[in-house]
């Protein structure tokens, strides 16, 4: 059933879905994209031998479905009323909120968890990622700025005490995806030049994590601790989720600084006061999993023999670039 | 009957179609009955909406196209789910 031929067709159909999100005209021809999404994304996930993931494509299905038909209704309204502008505020809210509802941001993230939970990591990629490029894309068309801030203040503060008590590590990610939806709406609203630069190290810092979670097989904490693993390989993990949680010397850092940077020019210290907490909330149950992984628990048994010798490039080019992009990305403009 | 109360209409359908949507329902079924409720709500609404621009229900028909497409994507869900569950009470999802 499950052949390497229909997943190929179908990732086709998602990257060119959110392309023609993206590059429309009118608001109908993104509806549409929204919809090929959600056409295309569902026979990725949904494998019917196995229950769990049936219910993780309900639940994608039903909420993705509501939000994009309320997107249509919110554009038909918008249609509507076009020389009537003082409705723009509760259209503008309505709309922004289905895209938000699309995106798994706080308050409408309930099921992201949940689904993420249930998806490999492959397809957890695939959600955490490329998803999440049209909602916003189109969030920067139209947004309505006071509601959205509230909107980033909620995710932030969801996205760091909700993962401080997760044992899973596909959760632990959801949360951490949700917290930077915080950083990443309000980069939209800044400048989406600086969108797109904080959302390609984004997925380049979760594409480096979930490449390592994929090949170790590993979907718990406590199977960090058990493992045997190489020396390179728990400092590549301790490397990339530092660089996730925004630490200076890593790559995780640089959109954030540009983002803190217009913070402090346009003096919204609120705002700086509340994303500074909560990435502090997400930096220590980071700090908890990996010290305990690298420092504390530190096994070596002789019965579990793991053999990563093939893919150690791999592993040191992504900590080397972890590491070293801050000061290489200033070697550009030599 | 005035020409703007028509709106209300539109209004109203939407709002009870997702109100069914978010009930507890026992049933998927009754949830994705809701969903194409809502999508003939727009349905109307876009075919009121065309009739003012001189009868173009071209748009209109597309939009049919992706919502029919919609609604067999979950009708094939609930195939699938009552394939791997045995009915279609999704208050007893216990996995997630």
């Amino acid at each position: 059933m499950n052949n390497n031929s229909n997943k190929m067709f179908f990732l086709f159909i998602l990257f060119f879905s959110t392309l023609i999100s993206i590059s429309s005209n009118s608001w109908f021809g993104c509806w549409i994209g929204l919809e090929i999404n959600l056409l295309s994304f569902i026979p990725l996930i949904s494998n019917s031998k196995n229950l769990l993931s049936v219910e993780t494509s309900l639940k994608y299905f039903l909420t993705q479905s509501l939000a994009s038909i309320n997107f249509l209704f919110m554009i038909l309204i918008k249609f509507s009323l076009l020389k009537n502008f003082n409705m723009n505020n509760i259209i503008s809210i309505m709309m922004n909120s289905s895209l938000l509802m699309k995106m798994g941001s706080a308050p409408f993230h309930f099921w992201f968890p949940n689904i993420v939970e249930g998806l490999s990591w492959m397809n957890n990629f695939m959600l955490m990622t490329w998803q999440k490029i049209s909602p916003m894309i189109l969030l920067s068309y139209y947004f309505n700025k006071n509601f959205l801030i509230f909107m980033i203040i909620m995710n932030l503060i969801i996205g760091s005490l909700g993962g401080l008590n997760q044992t899973s590590l596909r959760k632990l990610l959801a949360f951490s995806s949700i917290n930077n939806l915080g950083w990443m709406i309000f980069s939209i609203m800044i400048s989406e030049n600086l969108w797109l630069f904080y959302f390609l190290i984004y997925s380049m810092m979760i594409s480096m994590m979930i490449s390592l979670f994929f090949l170790m097989n590993m979907y718990f904490m406590n199977q960090l601790f058990i493992n045997n693993m190489n020396f390179f390989i728990k400092l590549n993990l301790l490397i990339n989720f530092l660089s996730l949680g925004g630490l200076p010397p890593f790559m995780g850092f640089m959109p954030k600084w540009i983002i803190i940077n217009f913070l402090l020019i346009n003096k919204f210290y609120f705002l700086i006061f509340i994303f500074m907490m909560t990435s502090l909330i997400i930096i220590y149950y980071y700090i908890r999993i990996i010290y305990s992984s690298f420092m504390f628990n530190y096994f070596k048994m002789k019965w579990v023999n793991l053999l990563m010798k093939n893919n150690m490039s791999l592993i040191n080019l992504s900590s080397f670039i972890s590491i070293s992009s801050m000061i290489l990305s200033t070697f550009i403009f030599m | 009957m005035l020409i703007y109360d028509i709106w209300f209409l539109f209004i109203y359908m939407f709002s009870v179609g997702n109100l069914i949507f978010v009930s507890k329902n026992k049933h998927l079924l009754v949830v994705l009955l809701s969903l194409e409720f809502i999508v003939l709500s727009i349905f109307f609404f876009f075919l009121v909406l065309l009739m003012f621009i001189d009868y173009d229900m071209y748009m209109l028909m597309v939009f049919l196209v992706f919502s029919v497409c919609e609604g067999s994507l979950g009708l094939s869900i609930l195939v699938s789910m009552i394939r791997s569950h045995g009915n279609d009470y999704f208050q007893s999802f216990s996995m997630l």
